[in-house]
């Protein structure tokens, strides 16, 4: 199907038969089949646990979140709670009482605010995981199966078969996040009704250690607030894109570059829960995945993250990572 | 089915739109977060409305607040007397539910009058057609810390000390109660000297104790559907039978006890 045109040509058809490769694999089927699965699970326990919470409050949830506050009251009075959790708990509490000053719902229930909370909770490993399944075999695929030296015999440069591997990763990036959100919505539809796309949400909490700076909250619509949010993961994807992207050019094989990406990613989930002392691995990019923490004011995981640090350094990872990809995949030699 | 073709004119499509659209999203974002406010401040709807209206409460629906008795600490059961009420309630066949247990341990009442001015905690005790209220202990005994780790005993005059400023705050709080829900019974559960089987204690506490309880009774007394509910002579002689482990709270059977008095001083209206 490729042939040698133009260069401009050539690495559009380039992309082409990538993206063509891509979706005869069926990987891209495999995340949406995954997502299809699992988002009505979360939904149904979500449904279950919004019936248990009606039986105590009814339909009231100025009462919810007034006793939401003052339980988080009670433990902070305890000695036996860390004082890293408090500082959490205190943050909460002030946000809480805001959301009651304005009369908005913290939690207004509907698809659209099941949609905001669940890629909340994704955004930092189950979103990833879904890319790392199409990034991190694009390259070890084609070795495995021994594909690759039918691509580099052809007389096209080697970072144009690279490059065109890169962008139509990313192009399926944008179509994972996409159906994301459109499948979360589609289902948990279903189980909360399709409204609330109006809805307002608070953004814009300024967190000094445990002080919540209130001055420049400001409602947005729940829609524009998924809108941000989809960009912020969209962000994080490509980052960890590229970086199963290089793991793959450097691991021969499909299963270990998997498992490589797999365990940093985790090691990133266990690190933002308890590395609050060890200041120095907010430079680790998977402790920066959370970027929709500093939309919703949930504070960082260690002190002096903010969102301009941390796209620095998901930034400066992609760029690395890139850089290794493409020296070491035009210097490196096919041996099998 | 799906040519070749078709899938790369699709799947091209429709990944450049998203990518323009996310990319969109991404920019509003970091702008939104490093140069917030430039939205206007109050520019929401409210969408459904009629949802997030309050549901039509009972005259009996029970709002409690105050201290670590309020909230019920020493309860293995967890209730503590403010559940135990609405349970003996709906026993007796009433229409009763607790909307909100605002006790928090350790509360003073210094701590509570700004606690009153919350909207959630207004919002609670103006649905509320009982509010039952437990202030003072800890401004008497300084509460919390357990007796054995204590360094000092509360003295004669410190204690009288608390007494007189504690009860300024007292009457101002049920001032501010009564003016958030004129129409609610207001339940004041008196305090108890929780040292009566402790022999040093036993006199300057029952005197504090007793002196807070007459300005307590004076303040409620002045108030239209107010009600105080001796807890005194129940910890007087049977403090083993009624206290928790950790001397100072009652235990299951205490805040029954409590509970059971509560009910039979509340008017019950069909």
């Amino acid at each position: 199907m490729v042939k040698p045109l133009n260069n401009h040509n050539q690495m559009f058809s380039l992309i082409q038969n990538e993206t063509i490769k891509m979706i005869k694999k069926k990987r891209f089927y495999v995340v949406l089949l995954v997502l299809l699965v699992l988002v009505p699970i979360f939904a149904y326990a979500q449904m279950k646990q919004a019936e248990d919470k009606r039986e105590t409050y009814g339909t009231d949830w100025r009462r919810e979140v007034q006793q939401a506050i003052t339980d988080n009251q009670n433990s902070l009075g305890s000695d036996r709670v860390p004082e890293e959790w408090k500082k959490y708990r205190q943050i909460y509490i002030q946000q809480m009482k805001y959301y009651l000053e304005h009369d908005v719902n913290p939690a207004q229930p509907g698809g659209v605010s099941f949609t905001r909370e669940f890629l909340d909770n994704a955004s930092t490993l189950f979103i990833p995981l879904l890319i790392m399944c199409i990034g991190s075999d694009i390259v070890s695929s084609e070795r495995t199966a021994g594909t690759v030296k039918m691509l580099l015999t052809r007389p096209v440069r080697r970072w144009k078969v690279l490059l065109s591997k890169l962008i139509t990763l990313l192009m399926f990036v944008s179509l994972i996040v996409l159906s994301s959100f459109v499948i979360c919505y589609l289902i948990s539809g279903i189980f909360f009704g399709y409204k609330g796309f109006a809805f307002p949400v608070f953004t814009g909490f300024q967190l000094h250690g445990a002080e919540v700076d209130m001055s420049s909250v400001h409602a947005v619509s729940q829609w524009k607030y998924l809108l941000m949010q989809a960009g912020l993961i969209w962000f994080v994807g490509i980052t960890v894109a590229v970086l199963s992207f290089m793991v793959s050019v450097l691991v021969r094989s499909t299963a270990a570059s998997i498992v490589i990406m797999m365990a940093a990613l985790i090691a990133g989930n266990i690190l933002s829960n308890m590395a609050a002392s060890w200041t120095s691995a907010k430079y680790l990019f998977m402790v920066n995945l959370g970027l929709t923490n500093y939309l919703a004011g949930t504070p960082a995981p260690i002190e002096g993250m903010n969102l301009g640090f941390s796209l620095a350094v998901l930034a400066v990872w992609a760029a690395a990572s890139l850089f290794v990809s493409f020296l070491v995949f035009t210097k490196q030699d096919i041996l099998n | 089915m799906f040519t070749a073709s078709r899938i790369w004119r699709t799947v091209g499509l429709v990944s450049a739109a998203a990518t323009l659209m996310l990319l969109f999203g991404f920019l509003y974002a970091v702008r939104d977060v490093i140069y917030p406010g430039t939205e206007n401040q109050q520019s929401y709807v409210m969408e459904d409305h009629a949802y997030a209206a309050p549901e039509q409460s009972s005259p009996l629906d029970v709002t409690v607040i105050g201290d670590s008795l309020a909230k019920g600490t020493g309860d293995d059961m967890g209730s503590g007397f403010a559940k135990r009420t609405v349970e003996l309630l709906t026993k007796q066949g009433a229409s009763s539910k607790l909307i909100n247990n605002l006790g928090i341990n350790g509360l003073t009442t210094k701590e509570l009058l700004p606690m009153l001015d919350q909207h959630g905690v207004q919002y609670s005790l103006g649905q509320a057609g009982i509010i039952l209220l437990s202030i003072g202990a800890n401004d008497l005994f300084d509460g919390e810390e357990p007796l054995e780790t204590r360094t000092e005993l509360p003295t004669e005059a410190e204690l009288e000390q608390s007494v007189k400023s504690a009860s300024d705050n007292l009457i101002k709080i049920l001032d501010k109660i009564r003016n958030i829900n004129p129409q609610a019974q207001l339940v004041y559960v008196s305090l108890y000297n929780p040292f009566s089987d402790m022999k040093e204690l036993k006199e300057t506490g029952d005197q504090a104790v007793a002196r807070w309880n007459g300005i307590a009774a004076e303040a409620m007394a002045s108030i239209e559907g107010g009600l105080i509910v001796p807890t005194f002579d129940l910890f007087t002689l049977q403090a083993g039978r009624y206290l928790s482990g950790d001397h100072f709270h009652p235990n299951a059977t205490g805040y029954q006890a409590i509970a059971d008095r509560i009910v039979q001083g509340i008017a019950v209206k069909e």
